[in-house]
Parts: structure tokens; C-alpha cells; sequence
């Protein structure tokens, strides 16, 4: 994501471990307008950012059976911007009250040669898209409304092509592990805009 | 012991020299001699320094590629870049990233062993003398001082070329005869602009000097 | 009894002119929060701005038409003495908006009577009233009260009505579409239908159940995330690439809903 991370904390061997909640939806092309005015409104009143960035998913493998995923994205139309190093652990189970899609997130910013030093390090790449759209702030909560684009030719960003005829819609916040108002308020905030999106909680493994 | 030098010319050019010390005078005498002699030129105290590295290694011999020999990556710290972390491989691309890199690492952990015996770290004085910057450090593995670092950095030029015998001269006022030749680094990028991560590779290049100077035992010098 | 009168008098000018300041402070500290905070302002915060304004006019409302409130028109205000000269008591009194009693002033604020160009419409809307007959006056009042009632009865009901006909009002346009939102997802998440390395067939149908089943992201022979599907050209409908999305769950069902710019089935961007 083209915007920083949200805190940089001191590292104390980890202890500190930063949740990203998650509630995501989409929204038709044709309906784009409305949701971005409404967006518009309700958030907080700057200049709603737009962002092009190139985003590319790369696999370690291990002895274990799932591989590590590390997420690096860079700005298409910010190049001087730093990338984006990104690792999201697994979706919290169990609490089913919970509003919102938890898991663990570490978000480092680094230096351009990020491709370099991933496959250095042993990473392949997995799959990369370009993500074009929109991102709005209220508080501490984040609103991303984008298209994704498929890149015809792997690393070239500049043939690329529509995935679906609609737009992804994410509402994220990043909280210290434990704080579970934070999702009552992203439901508060997903309700206002309904019936527009309808903003949920999205198992990705009810996806595979 | 023995005492090792690093130079850092320009903003940061370092070399590694191992050069015998005088009879009689143990790492920390040493640092004391610089330091009242850098005072006596003239400069000015101004607080502290460090520099650490921590070694880590891929966990399973699966990871490595293609059955290469095992990699080992270098996670570095600089307290003249106090939000910044650097990681890097040797003769390897060098990576900036923020402090959040160290917990990305400790996610890691199970793909990246820390070799916690393996940390190198280098604390002394900083120094200013008009555009100089002096970092004399001992340099410390475990607990055991394994040598001394004077980090020399030229502040207003950023091209490696153009001041390095400026650099010398002033190396010699202090060091006297201990002054290296230019540095390695120097001839991989001659007129290129000077960046962080090119201090960070000097030091880890003298660090692992100083690693395997380990394995040989004390050779009777103090 | 004019005692009284006066003492009633004077007491309901006092509370107006207290009711009136607090508008008037309302109103400019509005006016500023327009102007400075312009773009900071949220619409919850505006719509307070404003809730405050109305409300304050309704106490102004009730304390006119509050009984002990004498009927203020039965009082007449006649200038004794008009003078050019700045009149310190008066600007004091005022605020400095007023600071001369002078010619130009009284026609304005002592005024009783509305512009002559109001005077003669207000004269035509009496006509026009009088001339219509007392019937059509009536069915005229009737329809007014049936809408306004039919208005409030809607605000004040509970929600549960309202939404099952806005619901019925909004089904012609839906404004997203769920299996759009799970592609978007799955191709953040696994980047599925993205992955470049996936080798493409083309020709024939494809038979939409036979999938590779189980849930494990790992295939034989590479780390990607995508399940494999058995490579076919994309149905009539669907053309999202050439990659068929997974549906363990419903093996006789297609996506059609996910459409591309890509309509025919021979524009490979992958090799085979």
C-alpha cells in the first residue's frame, strides 16, 4: 500500500504484534460514484488520495507444508516512494462475535532493491497485479476502493489487464493484539455504507 | 591482541587493517591513547556510537538453493541511522528497511536461524573535528574485545574519488604510521555517490575479519 | 395595572433579546467554522451547526407566543428626535451597529409596513384567495393535510416498514455483486486468476466439475497457491482469461457473473 505503515514500533524480540482487521467488500463500476461520494462524507475531510501500485507475492518454501508469504508493493506513480514489505500471518479462528477478519500484520518499508534481496533470500515469485483506485481515513480506520488489473506479461506494468467488472472495497485498521472494539467500530462504520457495499468478513479459505 | 582498523573515507569508506599494537598496551589503553590524541587536535566529544551485527542462517538445507552452500544474512544496525536496519548479504544486494525488518525476522525464524553467538558489535566515542566525523569503537564479540574500529567520515563530499587523500592526511595526523592504503570498496565504485548501505557493507566486511580471527588463537601479542 | 403591563413588557424584551444573542453568537461561530475549518468539517458536525440554529429559533417561537408575552404589535415606536451626530449611548447599546440616529436609519429598522412591491403581491395572493370558491379552497386544505399526515405517519413508523420498500424500491440496481466481491478476494489472497505460470488450454468445453479437490495450496512440483483445474477454454459466458475459477462446492455451476474485456477465447496472453 502506498500509504505507510500506520505505526513503526520499537522490536523488543516480538512481543509487540500489530492486528490488522479486516472487513472487505466490492462494488460495481457503475455504482463507483456513489460509493466514493459517500466516502467522501463520512471520512475524514482531505483530499481522498489516489494511488496506482504494483504489488508482487513471493513464496519461500519450507520444510513445513504451507510456505511463507511476503507481499512487497511498490508505487507506480510515486516512484521515488519506498516499497513496501508485507507479512500477514494467518486469520485469528474461534471468535465468532468478532466482526472483522483478524490477523497478524508486519509492515516494513525498504529500499528499492526489495526484488533483489527476496530471491537472495530464497523467495520466488508468485503472482503480482497492479491495484488502482482510491484511499479514504477516518481515524485510525482505512478505506481502499480499487480495481485490480492482471499483468499480461510478468513484470511489465504497463500491459495490463481488467480482473472483474468491479471494484474491491477494504476497510482495515491496524490495533495492538486484543483491542476487540476496534471491530464494533468498523461495523459501525461498514452499516453507514450499506446498502451501497456490503462490507463482511471474508474467510479465505471458504475461497480455495 | 591484535588491532584492526577500519577507515571510512568520505562519508564512510572503510578499510580493514590489521596492524600489531605496541608492547604492553591491552584494547582499552589503546582506545584511551586515540581518544586523548583526537581530543588534542582539537575535537569535540559528542555523545556515542554503535554498530552491531547479528548473523543469521538459513534453517534447512532445503532452502538453500540448489544445493549451494549454506547463506548467511546479515541484519545491521548503525546509531547514525537510528530508524533504519539494514540486511544484507555478503557480496550480496544490501537492503534499508525499517526497524520493523527485526520483527519480520523473528517471524522468520523457523526459515532463518539467529546465530546468537556470531553478534559482532562495535560502541566507542564520537568525535567531531570541523568536517571530520571520528568513531572510535572496540569492537566486541560475546563478551570478549576482539579489536578496535575508527570509523573516519568526510562529511561535505560524496564522491569517493575526489577526497580520499584529503582523508588520508588528516588519518595520519592521529594514526601516524597506521594509516591504510584506499579501501576495496573503492575501486568497485570510484565516482559513485556515497550511500548508507556502503558503510554497513565496509563494517560487515571487518566484522567477519574479526569473526574468524576466532578460530586462531592468541598469538602471545597483548 | 400599567405597572404591570410595563413590567411584562420589559421582562419578555429582556428574554428575547437574550434568546436573539445566543443566535446571533450561534450563528457567527458557525459562519467561522465555515470559513476556517472548512475542510475539516464533517456532515454530522454541520447538521449539529444547524440542529442548534433550529432549536434556538423554536425557543424564540415559544417565547413569543408564550401568554405572559404582550402582544408586541399594540406597541408603537415613535422617533422624537433625529440628529446626524454619533450617539455613543446608542452605538453601546447596539454593538456599534447602529452609531447614528439619522434619516438614513429610521425608514429600516422602525419600519411597520412590508416594500410596496411585497404590499401589492400580498394584495394579488388575497385576491386570487377570495376569488376562489370556499370547495375548492377546502379540497385544496384536505389534500395539503393528507400529504403532511401520510409524511409524518412514514417518519415516525419504525424502520422495519421503511426497508422492506426501499429494498423493493432498490432491486432493479444493485450496486455490488457478491461473486465479484469473492473473486476480487480470492485473487488478492491467492491471486487467483493471476498467476502467470499457469499453462493455458484452449478448444473444447469445459467440464466445469472436474477440479483437483482438496484444500492444500501446495501442487506437486512448484510452490503456487492456485488448485489446479483441468485446463479448458473459458465457457461461452465467462472469459476470465483463461483460467476457470474453482467451485468445489458446486461442481455444475459456472461463474457468469465475472466478465473481462477479453471475448474470444483465442486471445491468449499466455503460451501454451
Amino acid at each position: 500500500m502506498e500509504a505507510p505503515p500506520v505505526t513503526v514500533l520499537p522490536v523488543s524480540g516480538g512481543t509487540i504484534n500489530m492486528m490488522e482487521y479486516l472487513l472487505q467488500g466490492s462494488v460495481l463500476d457503475q455504482s463507483l460514484e456513489s460509493l466514493l461520494h459517500r466516502l467522501r462524507g463520512l471520512c475524514d475531510n482531505m483530499e481522498p488520495d489516489t494511488f496506482v501500485d504494483h504489488e508482487m507475492v513471493f513464496l519461500l518454501k519450507g520444510q513445513q507444508g504451507s510456505p511463507f508469504i511476503l507481499r512487497a508493493r511498490h508505487s507506480l506513480d510515486r516512484p521515488n516512494a519506498p516499497w513496501h514489505l508485507r507479512y500477514l500471518g494467518q486469520p485469528e479462528v474461534g471468535d465468532k462475535s468478532r466482526h472483522a477478519l483478524v490477523r497478524n500484520c508486519v509492515d516494513v518499508a525498504v529500499s528499492h532493491n526489495l526484488t533483489e534481496f527476496l530471491s537472495e533470500m530464497g523467495f520466488r515469485m508468485d503472482h503480482e497485479f497492479v491495484a488502482k483506485g482510491h484511499i479514504f481515513r477516518k481515524g485510525a480506520l482505512k478505506v481502499v476502493v480499487c480495481k485490480l488489473y492482471r499483468l499480461l506479461l510478468p513484470g511489465n506494468t504497463e500491459s495490463t489487464e481488467n480482473l472483474s467488472l468491479s471494484n474491491l472495497v477494504e476497510l482495515s485498521m491496524l490495533a495492538p493484539a486484543g483491542q476487540d472494539t476496534v471491530s464494533d467500530d468498523m461495523r459501525n462504520f461498514a452499516e453507514q455504507l450499506k446498502p451501497l457495499v456490503h462490507l463482511e468478513k471474508i474467510d479465505p479459505k471458504r475461497l480455495m | 591482541m591484535l588491532l584492526t582498523f577500519l577507515f571510512f573515507p568520505i562519508f564512510k569508506w572503510l578499510q580493514c587493517v590489521t596492524v600489531p599494537v605496541a608492547e604492553g598496551k591491552s584494547v582499552q589503553q589503546t582506545v584511551e591513547m586515540l581518544n586523548k590524541k583526537l581530543e588534542q587536535l582539537g575535537a569535540v566529544k559528542q555523545g556515542n556510537f554503535y554498530v552491531d551485527c547479528e548473523t543469521y542462517h538459513a534453517g534447512a538445507p532445503a532452502i538453500a538453493n540448489s544445493g549451494q552452500s549454506q547463506k548467511f544474512l546479515y541484519v545491521m544496525h548503525n546509531s547514525e541511522a537510528p530508524l533504519s536496519c539494514f540486511a544484507l548479504f555478503e557480496n550480496g544486494p544490501c537492503l534499508v528497511a525499517d526497524p520493523n525488518f527485526d520483527v519480520l525476522m523473528v517471524k522468520l525464524k523457523s526459515y532463518f536461524q539467529n546465530a546468537k553467538g556470531n553478534k559482532v558489535e562495535s560502541r566507542g566515542a564520537r568525535y567531531q573535528y570541523c568536517d571530520f566525523l571520528v568513531k572510535l569503537g572496540t569492537i566486541t564479540m560475546g563478551s570478549s574485545a576482539r579489536g578496535i574500529s575508527v570509523e573516519v567520515e568526510y562529511c561535505p563530499c560524496i564522491v569517493a574519488n575526489d577526497s580520499w587523500n584529503l582523508m588520508m592526511e588528516f588519518m595520519q595526523s592521529f594514526l601516524s604510521s597506521h594509516v591504510p592504503g584506499a579501501p576495496a570498496v573503492f575501486g568497485v565504485k570510484p565516482d559513485g555517490i556515497y550511500s548508507p548501505s556502503d558503510t554497513m557493507v565496509q563494517y560487515l566486511e571487518l566484522f567477519n575479519k574479526v569473526r574468524k580471527q576466532q578460530a586462531t588463537p592468541s598469538t602471545g601479542m597483548r | 395595572m400599567q405597572q404591570r403591563e410595563e413590567k411584562q413588557l420589559e421582562t419578555s424584551i429582556d428574554a428575547l433579546i437574550t434568546r436573539v444573542a445566543h443566535l446571533k453568537a450561534s450563528l457567527q461561530s458557525f459562519i467561522i467554522k465555515l470559513e476556517t475549518e472548512y475542510d475539516r468539517l464533517t456532515w454530522p458536525s454541520v447538521l449539529d451547526n444547524f440542529a442548534l440554529l433550529s432549536g434556538q429559533l423554536n425557543t424564540i417561537n415559544k417565547l413569543l407566543r408564550n401568554e405572559k408575552t404582550p402582544a408586541f404589535r399594540n406597541q408603537v415606536i415613535i422617533p422624537l428626535l433625529l440628529s446626524q451626530d454619533r450617539d455613543e449611548e446608542l452605538a453601546k447599546l447596539t454593538e456599534q451597529r447602529v452609531p447614528v440616529f439619522s434619516h438614513e436609519i429610521v425608514p429600516d429598522y422602525l419600519r411597520t409596513k412590508p416594500d410596496p412591491e411585497v404590499e401589492e403581491q400580498e394584495k394579488q395572493l388575497n385576491t386570487e384567495a377570495a376569488r376562489m370558491g370556499t370547495d375548492v379552497a377546502q379540497k385544496q386544505i384536505q389534500a395539503l393535510n393528507k400529504l403532511c399526515t401520510n409524511l409524518l405517519e412514514k417518519l415516525n413508523n419504525p424502520r422495519e416498514d421503511r426497508e422492506s420498500e426501499n429494498a423493493a424500491i432498490r432491486q432493479n440496481k444493485p450496486t455490488f455483486n457478491p461473486a465479484d466481491t469473492n473473486a476480487l478476494v480470492a485473487a488478492v489472497v491467492f491471486g487467483k486468476g493471476l498467476s502467470n505460470r499457469r499453462p493455458q488450454g484452449s478448444g473444447g468445453s469445459v467440464p466445469p466439475g472436474q477440479t483437483v479437490g482438496g484444500a492444500g495450496p501446495m501442487l506437486s512440483g512448484g510452490p503456487t497457491l492456485q488448485q489446479v483445474t483441468m485446463p479448458g477454454a473459458p465457457n461461452q459466458q465467462v472469459a476470465m482469461g483463461p483460467q476457470v475459477p474453482n467451485q468445489p462446492g458446486q461442481p455444475g455451476k459456472m461463474p457468469s457473473s465475472i466478465k473481462t474485456n477479453i471475448k474470444s477465447a483465442s486471445m491468449h496472453p499466455y503460451p501454451r
